[in-house]
């Protein structure tokens, strides 16, 4: 990885450390087990859909469509997965979720590969159909989610839940396969420039297929730690949608394509929770925390494109303007 | 000249319409090992489309691909690649956003592939191995387009292709990159790959060609012993006509004209210091091998690339701090890179042509699109644009015609001094090349002075008034009247001592 792709995840480090820092000293409250077990396990589900997010993110395209998918796999939860369910019969009703998951998945990535719709628009329609499907199955939050599910997906050692040393053991793999293989470099190479990964010879119609489907499925986990969140059938519908991509952005995806992390999308994650955890144990109206994160954003997407904008600058201050750079005059990397 | 061997590309009856154009009529093509096997045409004649249906990148609507022997079946560039057939696109095939050892190693079949950790280093003995010495960390779009086109043709042949696909390859390149592509071209042919070359340079190609096929309107017009023909007869081939006038007539040379342009020691990163006199009414040609400040120096006269020193048109100071100084005292600049800078390539012939001189088309504020039509149809008969109507967008026509659209602008207005032409006629074809020649010419008798930045030697002799030669961001000779030559100029480059740089990432200022 280069330089430049490091300056999210030390932005985000700094910022969790210097708000942690904050809250342990100003509130007793903040630096107990209980309380960071319940801020790790806030983080999983929006982790979880980030992660997937990224996949989406980095080929180029955006899936707007995790939030009905996640809100679908709760209220699939409350059918088969409910109180009083043997474990035998939880293994088909988890299975349902993944499916869920996986249909979704190959039904945004067709519409987007095969039938070449702009993914914000496809995913904005599956949005839709997932949103009514939930309603149709539960008009109102009902059904209770199988206590032993949730206790078993919050296990925790100490005060870390499994879960969340899972994933922390995934985004890692995950940035190293993305930066230190071929097929990574694959997935980031059609995110840049889909013509010219195809004249180069990739079959780029499969890795946008797949990114896709990888995050449906990765949503669709999501749709499990969502379920133990909220542990009943509710079919409303979060804004999960905006702060996986935001996540994936603050962590150092590019919504031109091709760039991204997922340690950076799982730190921004984890930050985002922590803004919403700190700020009631200040009894600061979680208003706050909206405007905090907008403006985070914003702050992130300016600092990292300060290189370029440095540059422009000086140029400008020198005297030359350039459109963009072009070949020939570029400096060398 | 070399023994014919078995045939590794075999094109048969293919045909491809785009929409209602009909791109290929039933053309058939094969190339044997150890050819060269040159295609010509005008632009829109279907040689990128025959090369994008052999590579398997566009799906023909009728015939058959064998490459090496075999059928092609999927019909996917991945697949073309496996069957041995290696493909240098004439826009390039690199993600600019990755390094140019990250590019190499996406365009490996499997076998020949490194693992990632070890690309860097493969990719250095590799382009070595090729005389390109380029630096493999850097990214791909920091390159000069020179030295992208080499690496698109190293980077085919990496993949140790049957048969070589070059489509257009020596556009970015000079005098001395083209020899050091041709070497490379023949001694692969020599081992034994079969190689289509697709040009618009004829002498080029008859230089180099084994046989050559000649396309015009998507129709195969005959394959040709290149032994047997001549560039007028390949160019009656190609046009269905032979071509009489290659150059408008120059005017009579007007030493005491007085001066447009004054440019005095200016500078920049990769040029200078350059002193210069343009007059009125004068041609003035740029020479020089690819990357010796060119484009940088044309580009500060535009304002759009940092230079010091001073620089006045009519007398008066000219800002280049910024593109507004030179536009506003009618200094222009046709950009080489059409596409990016200089059209919009969604919007139509007439919205490309009008945008700059709107306000003067309208009547308090609202254009009045009769009179909008009235001028763009005239201008567009006087260029001779081929198109079905000025609504047509600009991105459908050929190179040439949109060429002609670009050049449009500085015929609405009025109040133009210099035209600041960079690769006026790259990608062209030979009968728009005349037209846009004829309005350069056109537009110097009204008074109005020209720079031409070219890499092609023969538009440069043929065209100019005088041709300036610059070797490391220095002008190193001035030629004029019986001088100007083609073998001149190009004795000129290749004399400069203007070798090819070692890396991209040395300036050549100074």
């Amino acid at each position: 990885m280069k330089l430049r792709a490091w300056v999210p995840l030390a932005l985000m480090t700094t910022l969790i450390v210097a708000l942690g820092t904050y809250a342990a000293v100003g509130q007793s409250a903040f630096l107990t087990p209980y309380n960071l077990r319940n801020l790790l396990l806030m983080t999983l589900p929006i982790a979880l859909v980030a992660i997937g997010q990224t996949n989406a993110l980095l080929v180029g395209g955006f899936d707007v469509s995790v939030a009905g998918l996640m809100t679908m796999c709760v209220v699939t939860a409350s059918y088969t997965m409910q109180p009083g369910t043997s474990w035998l019969a939880l293994i088909p009703g988890a299975l349902a979720l993944i499916g869920v998951g996986a249909t979704t998945g190959i039904f945004n990535a067709t519409l987007i590969w095969v039938l070449r719709l702009p993914s914000i628009i496809a995913t904005l329609g599956t949005l839709s159909i997932l949103q009514g499907a939930s309603l149709l199955l539960r008009d109102h939050p009902e059904g209770t989610i199988n206590s032993d599910v949730v206790n078993a997906l919050n296990t925790s050692v100490g005060f870390v839940p499994y879960a969340f040393i899972g994933v922390a053991v995934l985004v890692v793999l995950g940035d190293l396969w993305l930066y230190r293989t071929r097929s990574g470099l694959a997935l980031r190479a059609v995110g840049l420039d889909a013509t010219s990964s195809r004249r180069l010879g990739m079959g780029t119609g499969r890795i946008v297929f797949l990114a896709f489907f990888a995050c449906s499925l990765m949503a669709s986990v999501a749709g499990f730690y969502l379920a133990a969140e909220v542990q009943i059938g509710s079919p409303v519908i979060g804004n999960q949608a905006l702060e996986s991509i935001a996540a994936a952005v603050l962590g150092g995806a590019s919504l031109a394509g091709g760039k991204g992390s997922f340690v950076g999308t799982l730190l921004a994650a984890l930050f985002l929770s922590l803004i919403g955890n700190v700020l009631p144990l200040f009894q600061e109206p979680t208003e706050y925390a909206l405007m905090t994160i907008g403006g985070l954003i914003l702050l992130a997407l300016v600092l990292y494109q300060a290189p370029e904008l440095l540059a422009r600058f000086r140029a400008s201050r020198a005297g030359a303007w350039r459109p963009r750079p072009r070949g020939g005059e570029a400096p060398a990397a | 000249m070399s023994i014919p061997g078995p045939v590794v590309l075999s094109v048969r009856g293919v045909s491809k319409a785009f929409g209602a154009v009909q791109a290929l009529r039933d053309v058939s093509v094969d190339c044997r090992a150890g050819e060269i096997h040159a295609v010509v045409g005008e632009n829109g004649s279907g040689k990128s489309t025959l090369l994008g249906i052999a590579s398997g990148l566009v799906a023909p609507d009728e015939g058959t691909i064998e490459i090496n022997g075999r059928a092609r079946r999927h019909g996917t560039p991945a697949e073309a690649r496996s069957l041995g057939l290696g493909m240098a696109y004439q826009t390039y095939s690199q993600v600019l956003g990755l390094s140019v050892a990250e590019n190499l190693l996406l365009a490996m079949p499997r076998d020949v592939r490194p693992r990632y950790g070890d690309a860097e280093e493969w990719a250095t003995a590799r382009l070595a191995e090729f005389k390109l010495s380029v630096p493999v960390g850097a990214l791909a779009g920091a390159l000069s387009l020179a030295e992208r086109q080499l690496l698109e043709v190293v980077k085919a042949l990496l993949a140790r292709p049957k048969v070589l696909l070059l489509d257009e390859p020596t556009t970015a390149l000079g005098p001395t990159e083209i020899e050091q592509l041709h070497g490379l071209v023949v001694a692969q042919s020599r081992s034994g790959v079969g190689i289509v070359y697709v040009s618009h340079r004829l002498p080029e190609v008859l230089g180099i060609a084994d046989r050559i096929t000649v396309l015009r309107d998507g129709i195969s017009q005959g394959t040709f012993d290149a032994a047997t023909m001549t560039e007028d007869a390949l160019v009656a081939h190609m046009i269905g006509r032979p071509l009489q006038l290659a150059f408008p007539d120059r005017r009579v040379a007007a030493e005491e004209a007085e001066t447009v342009l004054r440019v005095s020691a200016l500078q920049g990163d990769r040029f200078g210091p350059i002193d210069l006199v343009l007059r009125k009414g004068e041609i003035l040609g740029i020479a020089g091998a690819e990357g010796n400040g060119q484009v940088q120096f044309l580009r500060a006269l535009a304002g759009v690339e940092r230079a010091t020193g001073s620089t006045s048109c009519n007398g008066h100071e000219l800002d280049t701090s910024s593109p507004v100084g030179p536009l506003k005292a009618g200094v222009v600049l046709l950009s080489g890179d059409r596409a990016r800078e200089s059209l919009f390539p969604v919007l139509s012939v007439r919205a490309n042509t009008t945008i700059q001189v709107l306000r003067r088309l309208g009547r308090v504020g609202v254009v009045r699109r009769r009179r909008e039509r009235r001028t763009v149809d005239g201008l567009a008969q006087r260029l001779h644009i081929r198109m079905t109507s000025i609504e047509q967008p600009v991105q459908s026509l050929s190179g040439g015609n949109q060429q002609k659209v670009a050049l449009t602008r500085p015929f609405l207005r009025g109040d133009v001094k210099v035209i600041l032409a960079e690769e006026p006629t790259q990608g062209v074809d030979v009968g728009a090349r005349f037209d846009i020649y004829d309005a350069l010419r056109a537009k110097t008798r009204e008074g109005v002075a020209a720079i031409v930045k070219s890499s092609d030697p023969l538009e440069l002799a043929g065209l100019c008034d005088r041709v300036v030669v610059m070797s490391r961001g220095r002008i190193v000779q001035e030629l004029r009247g019986d001088e100007l030559g083609e073998r001149r100029i190009v004795e000129a480059i290749v004399g400069s001592g203007a070798a090819p740089r070692p890396s991209s990432s040395e300036g050549t200022a100074q």
